[in-house]
């Protein structure tokens, strides 16, 4: 199948490529890796007069180390994340929940901020970043603005991002050194599809109590979520009966819909076990 | 809207003039002529498509064509010299890993830039990598050992 004609836009700075956004409004789309988007044009699900190419404006596919934590430029690939020392290093889980989606050519082409501004429910990434308490940095013709990641999901492909404002980059905070985190995917098709559901959580303690504990899921509700309320946790040790009033919390905020991938019955199930699997590993991992 | 660009493929200079809306695939095949690039799933998911592009894979189905410029493009027909065969083309033959063949250009191609980004795999290594090219006359347990003979045909080259 082909696309249908448009035309490629080359801005060489962030304000020329915000003017364009304005100037065209819904005629246009940025075009990041151009993984998904490209592939739905050629579907024909989607078709804009305009695409605006980020791959022209210098600077925005680096990854740096910051003093409090590590910002990743919104054309980075998944695959450069995977693969770079510093993200393996302070965020293990985090390359891990890149290194798992499609294949290595998809990895190649696709970019962090295209993931993120995608706002599809069940990507690896976002459960991942929320627990580690990323934020994202936009500018628009209002100027720039930080947004929590946490904020950021507002519906089923829907963010938080206004019209003509561009995803410029994540900014992921270190981790304290005694915090652990963990990303488990799970896939009910093959290893290549997007998963059934994907978890997420990072957890401290000190002298065998729980200090902080974080959860977040993808797959199973119209966006990836941050669980709430967890703090009853505070000073109390991982045990069976914790655990369940955990999960009970996870069930509550969580709201699957059937699809190929599971039955609602089955992802709430399948994300029980799966928290549960998480918290235990994290559990070990912080002893 | 129609441009003229400059892509490098297989180290030779091709100017064209391309939609912007063209796929590197379409101009691959449509306007180069080379074959050994083919489309079969359309969304990235079977490597039928892989091209070399700075001597990594990608899925040039989903690829536009003017993203390609100031880049290097290799497809399977770069990787000979015209007589004799890459040690990883003479592996697929010797261990016959393949049978219709459709997917072999998009395997070969993956696992040049796999072992020349890994030389030293590990089974676990090679599957992972290899996941996102897939053989529907299911002849993976040949590829898998035509990928260990082409490791050692390249250690011992060079290549």
């Amino acid at each position: 199948m082909t696309i249908q004609s448009f035309d490629l836009l080359q801005p060489r700075s962030l304000t020329e490529a915000v003017d364009m956004l304005a100037e065209h409004g819904d005629d246009a789309r940025l075009l990041g890796g151009g993984t998904t988007l490209v592939i739905l044009m050629k579907q024909r699900a989607l078709h804009y007069r305009y695409l605006i190419d980020l791959q022209t404006i210098p600077g925005l596919n680096e990854i740096k180390r910051e003093a409090d934590g590590v910002r990743i430029g919104t054309l980075v690939t998944h695959r450069m994340v995977e693969s770079s020392a510093l993200i393996r290093e302070a965020f293990p889980a985090l390359a891990d929940a890149f290194s798992r989606i499609g294949n290595v050519r998809v990895r190649q082409t696709a970019s962090v901020g295209g993931n993120l501004a995608h706002g599809d429910y069940r990507l690896d990434p976002p459960p991942a970043l929320l627990v580690l308490g990323a934020e994202v940095n936009v500018v628009g013709p209002k100027g720039a603005r930080a947004i929590p990641l946490n904020s950021f999901f507002r519906g089923m492909y829907e963010t938080a991002l206004e019209p003509a404002e561009v995803l410029v980059d994540v900014k992921i905070p270190f981790m304290r050194p005694d915090s652990r985190s963990a990303y488990l995917r799970y896939s009910t098709l093959s290893a290549n599809d997007w998963p059934c559901l994907g978890v997420a959580a990072l957890l401290r303690k000190i002298n065998g109590r729980c200090q902080e504990l974080r959860i977040a899921l993808g797959g199973v509700a119209a966006t990836p979520i941050l669980i709430k309320g967890l703090h009853f946790v505070a000073d109390e040790t991982i045990d069976d009966e914790l655990i369940g009033r955990l999960l009970d919390k996870v069930d509550q905020q969580i709201s699957p819909s059937a699809d190929l991938r599971g039955s609602e019955w089955y992802k709430r199930r399948m994300a029980r076990l799966f928290v549960r699997k998480a918290v235990e590993q994290l559990d070990v991992a912080t002893r | 809207m129609k441009r003229e660009i400059t892509l490098t493929v297989n180290q030779r200079v091709e100017v064209l003039t391309v939609d912007d809306a063209d796929t590197l695939l379409d101009v691959l095949r449509d306007r180069l002529k080379l074959w050994s690039v083919r489309e079969s799933c359309g969304v990235g998911a079977c490597g039928s498509c892989t091209v070399l592009f700075d001597k990594r894979p990608v899925s040039s189905c989903f690829l536009l064509a003017v993203r390609a410029v100031d880049h290097a493009i290799t497809t399977l027909e770069g990787l000979g010299d015209g007589r004799s065969l890459h040690p990883i083309q003479e592996a697929f033959m010797e261990e016959r890993a393949l049978q219709c063949a459709y997917c072999t250009p998009g395997f070969v191609l993956s696992v040049k830039s796999f072992l020349e980004e890994n030389p030293n795999p590990s089974d676990e290594d090679i599957r992972e990598y290899l996941s996102g090219n897939l053989c529907r006359c299911a002849g993976y347990a040949d590829i898998l050992r035509a990928v260990r003979t082409a490791q050692r045909k390249m250690a011992h080259s060079g290549a």
